[in-house]
């Protein structure tokens, strides 16, 4: 054993060392000059997400035709899956794979995550040199909550931008039992409805409500879902343990009230989603994210009428800003001409649309002024319109109502700043500290958030965990980066 | 007339008792049903009404039987049949290319006369724990070897597995006596000779065995095509169900988000779809499992005796 | 001479393992350097990337051992994988003899090919089916309680139970596949030893003791010495899935690979899941040599090398 052992050490090592020269010789590559005309365009290849179509490939090459007169670039566009694509891109950018687009949000291959990772090209003096499309086309806020330790690393895509709860109600029963929702805003201003729908209907869920959804209340995060918060009314950003605030206190009382008299799912705790209760319409009222119009897709979606009013402001944060983006990768060869595209395809309806609904007369037609009609074909290219960019220079479709753009407009100038929009919190220090958080996070904020446990007793054992897990130096870690930051701005 | 009685008095002594036997027979059939049950419940299901399945729940006899589920999956067509064709050709090269490098490295170090024999055996139990994780693998893979988006990419990661070749090992050391070698030194056969023509006929259980573990991990593999394959004309099977399965996911997770919410709820697969997704997958693997089987259920134990 | 030729031929028939080995493992092993950086991409490719990262030392492993939890998992995923090695053998050897017993071949057969259908389950759809058995208001246990007069059970609230499905579900799922080796290894078991044994009057019962399990010895101890190495590693999907990721049976239901999965959600820090599993695996190592090494004084040939 020990005389093989010294015989095969120094060639591991060779084999490593070998491995080392290899991979490096893989990656350089030089990039060239004068290409990028329309006689010789340059390919950008271009990730996205998405359920992958069969007629991507057809329809890119009508863009490429486009787009090569236009700017002098090609397209190649790969799509991947919704479940894949942050793993995917993860593994894609880590080594270097060549790509000069990609999409990136705040719930998918997360923005902030990989813009400090290197992922991306910071674009501050791309986007006004090759971009002012985007920056007059786009609401400041936008530019502004998408910055990562004061520097750019992707586009926005121009849609809605605060983000508003709201409670959402099956219709059917509302008039069933004659109910109204004025006066509906708070939490606890539902329990006379929920309490007749309980009495009524046995076999409807009063309060729809699944693991992944929590109270609202008036805080803004530092990081999505972990407990660390800043109040909303608090000029003065002081981050606190959320868990500890009246607000939630009285949130998870009221929820825990409502758990034990039977308006939540027994098992909200570890529902994934509550698509059956939709489909069946076994549901009588829940609480979404909206945006404008949202009623008339939930009905058209779900096959019969849903209304909603609203729970909470519109308020602008750092993720609802992050929603949809586009950014360019770190080892583009052509980040100029990748910027030229992205303003091209945020500002130029032609070719907006054409990404967006395939070719006309193939995938779709024209009905009106800037109406569409899909086509047969259409279900061989069927994009996620949020994901690619500008949506307010999108054709709309014959069910949507006319004013539909002017209705995200005044949507998002009506929307109030968060305070913590344009602050990302740098985690490098306190990794082993999130680590921990996150694991006591998941172990108790579900049954805490779903009303499922009693938070008298379950509250001070998640506190104590959550101290013991360090939670107290990522705040005050969290309050140093808050106050350098303010003291910037 | 003597043979003929040594066999029928040696077949009564082989053979488990009567109540030995309806025993075993009880314990492995039971068994059997827990396992199959629930895939009955998947084939049932892949039948069943939308409609009727979110309104019962899981049920044996569905309220409402549809086809909706597999019309939902046909539509994607060539799609599905080009994915099948690329899993069984995967299958096919990948367990040949595999099983070859494995029977031979494993036969080299279960043979004592081999110098080297720990060093190898070392060599490749070592690559079972340790390894550099995804990102290496995916740049040796794509930059080094250049296989991105091709079949290959999707065969040679899978092709040779420490764990078979240790199994095999020692299926080669306990099933090949020596002197079968030994003769086959003294009528002047080389080593390749003795491996093909004497070793290997003996140890074909082993044999099937990690060709069929072999057939059935390309058969699941998934993940290599997630990383590999952008093209969706070399997408096998598996590869197609979890993306949608991990979509599927991925978006119900996400359903707070107002986009998704609003744009993409609607056009998701179904519970049945899916269910429907592994029944297509499995039916075809199922069909060829018999072919294995032959090598370790049947057995020769009855004839051997007669000999 | 002779010697050098012989190995030179044994040299040769391990080359195109070996070069797989060398491609598909060892290569790719210079990435676990990875564990003692923080990993931060450089334009140039993967190299660069390495080169430019901060060294941080042991920075990057000292999230698996910073809280209580530490115990927990590491307690939860060394039991739990303890108990499959031994109940996981024991069953898959006994279903193997079974299968070779019984009478009806035919049965054998249809048997076996059943318990081979879980293996082609994923993870997340057992889930599903456990749900659909252990939910509190629809699930068939709870049906069957109501009926027969008990309470319902809360499953996915309470952990006392869990320990025990976990291991029941990884039994069902495994010993199909697993009795597989057995099986083939009974089928290449030289008839003649039975043969003489009947000879020497020796009843079925002592034909099994005697010949069929010293026979299957060397198989049994190699996987087991193979899974003593993994047995830091936690199936994922078994220990996520199955339970649906319920917060409040972690205390039986959170191992290694669970707490890494959730500790990073938020960071995504490669160089620390790289070092999660080089822990996991040097561990493995450690364990494996030393047993090896244990089986090695009892029986040479029976060891991994």
């Amino acid at each position: 054993m020990n005389t093989t052992k010294k015989r095969w050490l120094p060639l591991l090592a060779a084999i490593m060392l070998v491995s080392l020269v290899l991979s490096a010789c893989g990656s350089k590559e030089s990039g060239s000059g004068a290409e990028g005309t329309a006689e010789k365009p340059v390919e950008l290849i271009w990730y996205t997400i998405g359920t992958p179509q069969k007629d991507v490939n057809a329809v890119m090459e009508e863009v490429s035709k486009y787009t090569a007169e236009k700017i002098g670039v090609t397209v190649k566009m790969t799509m991947v899956d919704w479940g894949d694509y942050a793993q995917k891109l993860q593994v894609a950018t880590a080594s270097g794979e060549p790509i000069d687009m990609m999409f990136t949000s705040s719930w998918a291959f997360d923005y902030v995550q990989n813009a400090r990772k290197g992922a991306f090209m910071e674009i501050d003096e791309l986007l006004p040199k090759y971009g002012q499309g985007i920056v007059d086309a786009l609401d400041p806020a936008f530019l502004e909550g998408s910055k990562v330790d004061g520097h750019n690393y992707g586009i926005p895509a121009n849609k809605e931008l605060p983000a508003q709860e709201v409670w959402r109600f099956n219709k059917q029963l509302l008039d069933k039992y004659k109910l109204g929702t004025e006066g509906i805003y708070s939490l606890d201003s539902l329990e006379p409805l929920l309490k007749t729908i309980k009495e009524n209907e046995p076999d409807v869920y009063p309060l729809a409500v699944d693991k992944n959804q929590a109270p609202y209340v008036p805080y803004d995060y530092v990081i999505e879902k972990l407990p660390m918060a800043v109040s909303l009314k608090d000029s003065g950003l002081k981050v606190v343990n959320v868990l500890e605030t009246p607000e939630m206190k009285a949130a998870l009382n009221t929820m825990h009230k409502y758990y034990k008299a039977g308006y939540i799912p027994t098992e909200a705790a570890s529902l994934d989603s509550l698509t059956d209760v939709q489909a069946t319409g076994k549901w009588f009222m829940d609480r979404a994210t909206s945006q404008p119009f949202a009623d008339n897709l939930w009905s058209a979606s779900y096959g019969y009428p849903v209304v909603s009013t609203p729970a909470s402001e519109a308020l602008i944060y750092n993720w609802s800003v992050m929603g949809s983006m586009q950014a360019i990768s770190a080892n583009s060869k052509y980040p100029e001409k990748a910027m030229e595209f992205l303003n091209l395809l945020n500002t130029d309806p032609v070719l907006r649309n054409m990404v967006d609904s395939g070719i006309e007369g193939t995938h779709y037609e024209m009905v009106g002024d800037n109406v569409m009609k899909n086509l047969d074909n259409s279900k061989n290219y069927d994009m996620p319109t949020f994901s690619l960019g500008n949506l307010f220079i999108t054709h709309l479709n014959e069910t949507d109502p006319a004013d539909k753009w002017e209705g995200f407009k005044t949507f998002n100038d009506a929307g109030v700043e968060a305070p913590l929009l344009g602050f990302n919190f740098d985690t490098s220090k306190v990794t082993t500290e999130i680590a921990a958080v996150q694991n006591v996070k998941e172990e108790f904020w579900a049954a805490l958030m779903t009303g499922t446990v009693d938070p008298e007793e379950y509250l001070t054992r998640a506190n104590d965990k959550f101290k013991a897990a360090g939670l107290d130096k990522i705040i005050e870690e969290a309050q140093r980066q808050i106050d350098e930051w303010k003291a910037s701005k | 007339m003597a043979v003929s009685a040594l066999t029928k008095r040696s077949r009564d002594f082989q053979q488990l008792t009567p109540a030995w036997n309806v025993l075993f027979n009880l314990f492995a059939g039971i068994f059997a049903f827990l396992c199959v049950f629930p895939f009955l419940f998947v084939a049932v299901i892949s039948f069943t009404d939308e409609k009727s399945l979110a309104r019962n729940g899981y049920r044996l006899i569905p309220e409402q039987w549809s086809f909706d589920a597999y019309r939902y999956i046909f539509k994607a067509g060539d799609q599905l049949l080009r994915s099948y064709g690329v899993t069984i050709l995967i299958t096919v090269i990948g367990t040949a290319i595999g099983v070859v490098s494995i029977a031979l490295f494993a036969y080299a170090i279960s043979r004592k006369s081999f110098k080297y024999r720990n060093f190898f055996a070392f060599f490749a139990f070592f690559t079972m724990l340790f390894n550099g994780g995804l990102v290496p693998t995916y740049i040796v893979v794509t930059q080094l070897l250049g296989m991105k988006d091709t079949l290959w990419a999707l065969i040679l990661p899978l092709a040779v597995n420490a764990f078979y070749i240790m199994i095999m090992r020692t299926f080669f050391s306990t099933m090949v006596p020596d002197a079968i070698i030994e003769s086959g030194k003294i009528d002047g056969a080389g080593e390749f000779g003795i491996f093909f023509k004497l070793v290997l006929p003996l140890s074909l259980p082993g044999l099937a065995t990690i060709s069929l573990f072999s057939v059935l991990g390309y058969w699941n593999d998934w993940f290599n095509a997630l990383l590999y394959i952008d093209d969706p004309n070399l997408v096998p099977l598996q590869s197609m169900l979890m993306r949608i399965e991990n979509s599927m996911q991925f978006i119900l997770q996400n359903a707070q988000n107002a986009s998704i919410s609003t744009g993409l709820l609607q056009s998701m697969p179904q519970d049945t779809s899916r269910m429907a997704m592994v029944v297509l997958a499995t039916l075809p693997i199922i069909f060829a499992y018999p072919f294995f089987q032959r090598y370790f259920v049947q057995g020769l134990t009855i004839g051997a005796v007669k000999e | 001479m002779k010697d050098i030729g012989r190995n030179k031929m044994m040299l040769l028939m391990v080359l195109p393992a070996t070069l797989w080995f060398i491609f598909f493992s060892y290569l790719p092993m210079a990435g676990m350097v990875i564990a003692f950086k923080e990993y931060r991409y450089s334009r140039d490719g993967f190299l660069a990337s390495i080169l430019e990262s901060k060294w941080v030392g042991l920075q990057n492993f000292k999230f698996l051992f910073s809280t209580n939890d530490a115990y927990i998992i590491t307690r939860n995923t060394v039991l739990y994988n303890a108990v499959f090695i031994v109940l996981g053998l024991a069953l898959a050897v006994l279903m193997a003899i079974v299968l070779s017993e019984i009478v009806n071949k035919r049965l054998a057969k249809l048997y076996q090919t059943g318990m081979f259908l879980p293996y082609f389950l994923s993870w997340v759809i057992v889930g599903y089916f456990a749900f659909s058995f252990l939910s509190v208001d629809r699930g068939m246990v709870n049906q069957i309680f109501a009926w027969l007069g008990f309470d319902p059970v809360s499953w996915y609230t309470n952990p006392a139970y869990w320990p025990v499905i976990i291991v029941v579900v990884f039994l069902w799922k495994s010993v199909g596949y697993n009795s597989v080796v057995y099986l083939a290894a009974i089928m290449g078991i030289d008839k003649s030893l039975y043969e003489a044994a009947m000879i020497d009057g020796a009843n079925k019962w002592q034909q099994i003791r005697n010949i069929t399990i010293p026979m299957l010895t060397p198989l049994m101890t190699i996987l087991t010495l193979l899974a003593i190495g993994k047995i830091f590693y936690a199936d994922f999907g078994l220990f996520y899935q199955v339970p649906r990721d319920s917060g409040s049976l972690y205390p039986v239901t959170n191992v290694i690979d669970t707490y890494v999965y959730r500790g990073l959600k938020t960071t995504g820090e490669i160089g620390m899941s790289t070092a999660a599993g080089l822990y996991q695996s040097f561990i493995g190592f450690i364990l494996v040599i030393t047993s090896n090494a244990v089986v090695r004084r009892f029986n040479k040939d029976n060891a991994l090398f």
